[in-house]
């Protein structure tokens, strides 16, 4: 992949995340909040924003969303893979819910 | 306290209709509605199309402790804590609306929910009380559901310590079974 082709989908991820973000908040806020893992504060900027501004924040050559494991969280996950899938999953869940949410830096 | 806003009693009706559909039992919905009892019952027979089961609610501490239903209200406490604190949502709210995201993670990744609406709003108020903590465990950093005062320095959860019988219950040998 070249870098044109890097950008072009980093910016297409970007667009569909803030998008499917958007519409979350505006579903169900805090449902949104917790899947998100951001804090109210946030949630209400991203909704906020127009098109026109989503596309600018969209085009950048960065993505805007990030992994929200810390690496003891996704060792575990990787780990748990073989013993049992379906409680893995639970265990990320408890251990997601334990995180603290994405706040804006004032 | 009668309330006599119309709107504040539609509000309260859809509360109680959400809450009958999650499983709620009568009494809880005494206590989170300000509707009579007659109300609760007509409205409960309309929803479900049966009469509220009667009896004792199960107010025990100790269900909470063993193996997969402590598995379970650590994730729903997980669920509920991460609400409360960050959207913004209190009380009968925040229990509909995290009840309801414990649900959709537990239909996702563990098959059958072990812990009911009634369970779960219990399980708040033991903490209210503070009769009931989380924990960190040792080995993942999870948050789990504790007594308090328990002795838990070194603590270490059900799923990375499950104990040795854990799991091999009668239903998941008939399921293996059925599966070979």
């Amino acid at each position: 992949m070249n870098t044109q082709q890097v950008h072009e989908e980093i910016k297409e991820t970007n667009l569909s995340y803030m998008l499917l973000a958007q519409q979350m908040i505006r579903d169900d806020k805090p449902a949104a909040i917790f899947r998100l893992g951001v804090s109210e504060e946030l949630a209400d900027l991203i909704v906020g924003l127009s098109p026109a501004q989503l596309l600018k924040m969209a085009s950048s050559n960065m993505l805007l969303c990030r992994f929200r494991f810390d690496e003891r969280l996704l060792l575990n996950l990787i780990t748990d893979y073989n013993k049992d899938r379906m409680m893995s999953q639970a265990h990320a869940a408890i251990l997601m819910a334990g995180q603290p949410a994405e706040v804006m830096a004032i | 306290m009668r309330n006599k806003s119309v709107v504040n009693e539609a509000r309260e009706i859809q509360i109680a209709v959400d809450l009958i559909e999650l499983g709620a039992r009568l009494q809880l919905l005494q206590e989170e509605t300000a509707l009579s009892r007659e109300r609760l019952l007509r409205l409960y027979k309309e929803v479900k199309g049966e009469s509220p089961s009667k009896g004792m609610l199960p107010y025990s501490t100790d269900w909470f402790m063993s193996w997969l239903p402590n598995i379970h209200s650590s994730l729903f406490m997980g669920v509920h804590q991460y609400l409360v604190k960050n959207a913004g949502v209190s009380g009968v709210e925040a229990l509909i609306k995290s009840y309801r995201l414990y649900l959709e993670q537990v239909r996702i990744s563990m098959g059958e929910p072990e812990l009911s609406i009634t369970r779960a709003w219990f399980l708040i108020r033991f903490f209210d009380a503070k009769m009931m903590q989380m924990t960190e465990c040792k080995e993942c950093g999870g948050q789990f559901v504790v007594h308090t005062n328990e002795l838990c320095a070194e603590y270490s959860c059900g799923i990375c310590r499950p104990p040795s019988r854990a799991g091999k219950t009668r239903k998941a040998a008939q399921a293996e079974a059925q599966l070979a």
